[in-house]
């Protein structure tokens, strides 16, 4: 029964596929930025790409979106493999890293612009274009020229441009970047609400937005996959239960080893760098008191001390051993 | 110290700036190198269209056609001097008007019927009156000037040695449409008329580039939208800009005095098709340049071709690689204004109509649309197709 259910669930999955990458592989010279890469996006999900600056994010999604060409690999697109097809341009949505728009077009000129390039005509193009407006909250700036905008606005008519065609899946390289907190809580529950209609895919090297809004998130570095699965997993795959960061007064040089060997009996994980500790157990509010008891008796004062979940950022340091470079 | 460091910044900068500083600085080497290369190595030619009707005299039973020996006499002295001069005969007026008209000759002589009587009676010492020849053609085409002048050294020989006499030649000159009427200023309208629409050329990249310097590009890149339509559609408003251009031209011209003759809406055709043109040149310089500023740089290099060696600025006469249907095919012609131009002297000057300038707009749709396939493809290549 159960492995009948596994198999009707894989074939839902197969049918719901949107975006199938296969061995998606790009090189610039002697550089591979992505290298063999293969993932699938499913119908209706927000799927994030989390890495560093320079991880091969931005050019995956370009080829995704059909701007460069793979060195090997292919990306399929609602069954199509050809992305220079113009039918299939009009099922995505893509909103670049960069602000791009006319700065001597009025947003709702170049709403209505690019909704005419898409092929749509007037009536439509212009509904569209208000709807937009409203729903970015740029509906007061409908008339004012682009180059006129502050940043935030900026990148929410950059959003706005992507969507004008009312495309199936929407591709957002890092939408929230250089967004004020007031505009990326706007962002953030306008992509929530999209994701009820549409496919999105999210590149960020920003974890707190990739843990908020996708429903799967696949890290990578130096243009490998590392890891793809929910956040919730992603955060399980390096041990449950809770974190204790704590800074030290001093670090442990007289009897080295010795407190990390004392706390390993009640945590599940410890990690001690300098005066960095950093220990992980399941039920760390009883556990707390006896951490930083065997702490003192250890001959070290507690500067410092504060209790999270894990984080993703805590995933992309356990796969590579390093923090995610800004 | 200070000023060591900006020179060095500065040289730095520069070199690193590797395309500015090799485009700036062969400018003027390439602009002396093809000039001689058009100029020099295409050796302009003259065409003289001779009218012979001249009835010979009577003389010791014998008939004797000195109109007819001039003519030899004129084909030995090129052939002994060498000079880039070649006499045609002609037995048609009308037609030889026409080709005048059509640049197909630089000028045309007419050798009076009595021409022989004439020059019998000045060798007599009988003659009451100069002998007359008529010398036709366009006065303000620098070509007639020069065939006139070494026409009328070669008769003036020519009579000299047969009566002995000095100056008895008086040359009647007809210049055709109001060629003979105008001064320099109406001279130069025409060709700063087209100047206008050169200028496009800078505008119409620009407006082209802007989408690939603003990034805009890729929006249109992943939209339906193809080349073809983008590049006509700013095209388009650019030849709208060019007949503004061109209509604000004329007015200055006519307000300070400007004599405007031939057909108006001829002229705005012909303004029309040149700024297309331009406009598709404008194409190819777009899918070779990034931003406003090589378009700048890089621009120069076509708009001085466009200004001094397409007769815009001033005549250039060029040897005619080969002819089709009678049409000369030259390396200038390679340059649209080259032929806008002549055809726009033909309606402003000659006061010619459409069926004269059907070979001139022929080879400037040519032109324009060779240009518009390589700028389209080269653009689409360099600046809209999948990386």
């Amino acid at each position: 029964m159960n492995s009948l259910f596994k198999m009707s669930q894989h074939l839902n999955e197969r049918e719901n596929i949107v975006i199938k990458v296969s061995n998606l592989k790009k090189t610039f010279g002697n550089l591979t930025a992505v290298d063999n890469l293969s993932f699938d996006v499913y119908k209706g999900e927000i799927f994030g790409f989390l890495g560093p600056n320079g991880a091969g994010k931005t050019t995956s999604i370009n080829m995704i979106c059909g701007l460069i060409e793979p060195t090997a690999g292919e990306v399929t697109i609602l069954g199509n493999g050809s992305r220079k097809k113009t039918d299939i341009k009009t099922h995505i949505g893509f909103c670049p890293q960069e602000n791009i728009f006319w700065p001597k077009l009025t947003c709702f000129e170049q709403l209505v612009f690019t909704g005419e390039m898409y092929g749509m005509t007037g009536k439509p193009a212009r509904t569209r274009s208000k709807e937009l407006l409203e729903w970015l909250g740029l509906q007061e700036k409908a008339n004012v020229l682009a180059y006129k905008l502050s940043g935030g606005m900026k990148r929410r008519l950059n959003i706005c441009l992507a969507l004008i065609h009312d495309p199936e899946i929407l591709i957002l390289d890092e939408p929230e970047a250089g967004l004020d907190p007031q505009s990326r809580i706007l962002v953030r529950n306008f992509i929530k609400t999209l994701a009820k209609e549409k496919t999105i895919i999210l590149t960020t090297h920003n974890m707190d937005e990739a843990g908020r809004l996708a429903d799967r998130v696949a890290i990578i570095d130096y243009g490998k996959l590392l890891l793809l699965d929910t956040p919730g997993n992603l955060k399980k795959s390096i041990g449950e239960g809770d974190i204790l960061e704590i800074i030290l007064d001093k670090d442990d040089q007289e009897h080295p080893g010795k407190m990390k060997d004392s706390l390993l009996q009640i945590c599940d994980q410890v990690n001690l760098s300098g005066v960095s500790l950093m220990v992980r157990t399941k039920n760390m509010i009883e556990s707390v008191s006896e951490i930083t008891n065997r702490i003192k008796e250890h001959g070290f004062k507690i500067n410092e001390m504060t209790m999270r979940e894990n984080t993703l950022e805590d995933v992309f340091i356990h796969l590579t051993g390093r923090k995610l470079r800004q | 110290m200070k000023l060591t460091s900006v020179i060095k910044k500065s040289f730095k900068e520069q070199i690193r700036h590797f395309w500015i500083l090799v485009l700036t600085i062969s400018l003027a080497p390439f602009f002396v190198g093809f000039y001689y290369w058009v100029n020099e190595a295409s050796k302009p030619h003259y065409d003289l269209l001779i009218l012979n009707q001249d009835k010979g005299v009577e003389y010791l039973s014998e008939k004797v056609n000195y109109g007819q020996r001039l003519l030899e006499g004129a084909k030995n002295y090129i052939k002994s001097t060498e000079i880039p001069l070649t006499i045609k005969t002609t037995g048609n007026k009308a037609a030889a008007i026409k080709q005048v008209k059509n640049k197909k000759a630089d000028a045309l002589i007419i050798i009076p019927g009595d021409f022989s009587q004439q020059v019998h009676d000045w060798q007599k010492g009988k003659a009451v009156k100069s002998i007359d020849l008529e010398f036709i053609g366009d006065l303000t085409d620098i070509n007639y000037m020069v065939s006139a002048i070494w026409a009328n050294e070669i008769v003036n020989d020519y009579v000299f040695n047969t009566t002995q006499k000095v100056r008895p030649l008086k040359i009647i000159e007809t210049s055709l449409g109001i060629s003979g009427k105008i001064d320099d200023f109406d001279l130069y309208v025409p060709g700063l008329l087209i100047i206008a629409v050169i200028m496009l050329m800078f505008s119409a990249t620009i407006a082209i580039v802007t989408e690939v310097e603003n990034k805009t590009i890729t929006r249109l890149k992943l939209s339906k939208v193809s080349a073809f339509e983008f590049l006509s559609g700013v095209g388009i408003i650019q030849v709208l800009i060019g007949i503004i251009s061109v209509l604000l031209t004329l007015a200055v011209a006519v307000s300070l005095g400007f004599d405007f003759a031939g057909s108006f809406w001829l002229l705005i055709l012909l303004a029309v098709l040149t700024s297309i043109s331009i406009i598709a040149f404008s194409l190819i310089l777009a899918a070779l340049t990034k931003s406003a500023n090589e378009v700048l740089i890089v621009g120069n290099f076509p708009l001085l071709l466009f200004f001094f060696f397409s007769g815009a600025a001033f005549p250039m006469k060029a040897k005619a690689l080969f002819t089709i249907f009678g049409y000369p095919v030259t390396i200038q012609g390679l340059m649209s204004p080259s032929h806008s131009i002549p055809a726009l002297k033909k309606v402003m000057i000659m006061n010619m109509g459409l069926a004269d300038i059907i070979p001139e707009i022929i080879a400037l749709l040519v032109i324009t649309i060779i240009y518009f396939i390589i700028g389209v493809w080269a653009f689409q290549r360099r600046h809209m197709r999948v990386q």
